[in-house]
């Protein structure tokens, strides 16, 4: 098969959702302009952001990394250490050497010494891995780019991820969630920093060739803790669908992202008028959300305990790490006794 | 008695390898191995396979599983 946009090479990429092929050259262009389109058309970054790039280790967050880098964005990488046996340290070692050949230095937080390894506080606060985890590393992800002044956090959530997410949104009819997704959480006053997901339009078959082909030595194996996701039945169902009718993920979630979707004008997205991109929802109602996992109008509160910006009196981080410490008390005490 | 030479199918992340005679082509080799062609990228060294490229005897090609969850 020949690359249908040179038609000189042989194809490596073929991506019946576009019916199209690609040699890698051609596919490296096909990827980067997917990516600078779903950039520009949702105005996802400036050129003068600051931006944090939030990498696990797998091929999604290290690809968009590459591509940001590649497309002269000034970034720094994060590394959240989940402190899982064995996993986080292979995670880590691959986040290390692919910073180093492009020659950076990631930020690193270890959870072991912020006292909530991921499987141990999921056994003390008797809560899911996934559940505690993304608690975690959002609490993170907008502490580190506060702290270190960025202007935006990038995630490598892909197409399929995001349909998954929509998929099961809709099929618990979670309103309050669906007015609420989106690849763009613009930031708010209190310290609420902007979250984006560049990678909103590829999907995962399309970022494994491009990590691939661009030599990007990812962590392939799955997290252990992740076996019983929710998100993996999403994403099988909606495969198939895909397999049977190319192109019908695209079309779904951009039908989704649509400003005159209905679903997306629930209560907590019309709560503020005050729309500051076309198609991006209310800050406010999306960051109570997603910012501390919390409902609420308005600007977020200060943590008592941290400081973080929060919907509560206490960020529900500082809630589980509260959670954690008692588990580990009372675990003392049974021992000692 | 000789051994033919056959196709290697390597699946790491389902720590499995399959043995196929071949020429075969990647879809067909993925069909045997029971995996949907949409959730994986196939490889022979650093080269990209698409689904309908011919593979011959005493090829080795690995089969990346593309889903992340969590």
């Amino acid at each position: 098969m020949k690359c249908k946009r040179c038609r000189r090479a042989e194809a490596a990429v073929e991506l019946p959702s576009h019916h199209s092929a690609f040699c890698p050259d051609c596919f490296f262009v096909f990827f980067r302009r997917q990516v600078a389109e779903g950039i520009r058309k949702l105005r996802l970054l400036a050129p003068e952001d600051r931006v944090l790039v939030c990498v696990s280790g797998g091929k999604d967050s290290l690809v968009l990394w590459d591509v940001l880098i590649d497309e002269g964005y000034e970034t720094e990488g994060l590394y959240i250490d989940l402190g899982i046996d064995g996993y986080s340290d292979r995670s880590k070692e691959k986040v290390l050497a692919y910073a180093a050949s492009r020659g950076k230095t990631p930020i690193v937080v270890e959870l072991a010494k912020e006292g909530v390894p991921i499987p141990e506080a999921a056994r003390c606060a008797r809560m899911q891995e996934c559940s505690i985890c993304g608690t975690v590393k959002r609490y993170f992800f907008n502490r580190v780019a506060a702290e270190g002044r960025f202007t935006v956090v990038a995630t490598g959530h892909n197409l399929d991820d995001e349909t998954a997410r929509l998929l099961g949104n809709l099929l618990h009819w979670q309103r309050g969630h669906l007015a609420r997704q989106h690849p763009l959480l613009p930031g708010a006053d209190g310290g609420l920093v902007r979250k984006v997901k560049p990678l909103w339009r590829v999907s995962e078959v399309e970022t494994a060739a491009y990590g691939f082909l661009k030599g990007i030595d990812y962590v392939t194996e799955e997290c252990p803790m992740s076996g019983d996701a929710t998100s993996l039945v999403y994403k099988e169902a909606l495969s198939r669908i895909e397999d049977r009718m190319p192109g019908t993920r695209i079309v779904f979630y951009q039908g989704f992202l649509d400003p005159s979707n209905p679903l997306r004008k629930g209560p907590e997205a019309a709560a503020d008028g005050n729309m500051a991109r076309e198609d991006a929802p209310a800050a406010d109602a999306l960051r109570a959300a997603e910012g501390d996992g919390e409902g609420g109008a308005g600007p977020p509160q200060v943590c008592v305990e941290c400081g973080a910006p929060t919907y509560t009196e206490t960020c529900s981080f500082c809630r589980l790490k509260e959670r954690v410490r008692k588990a580990r008390s009372l675990r003392v005490a049974r021992v000692s006794r | 008695m000789y051994n033919a030479p056959m196709i290697t199918v390597r699946l790491p992340q389902r720590k499995k390898e399959l043995e196929i005679p071949g020429p075969r082509r990647v879809m067909d080799l993925l069909a045997d191995a029971g995996v949907r062609p949409t959730t994986v990228i196939v490889t022979r060294g650093k080269k990209l396979l698409t689904k309908d490229h011919r593979v011959e005897d005493g090829t080795t090609i690995d089969v990346i599983s593309v889903v992340s969850g969590g």
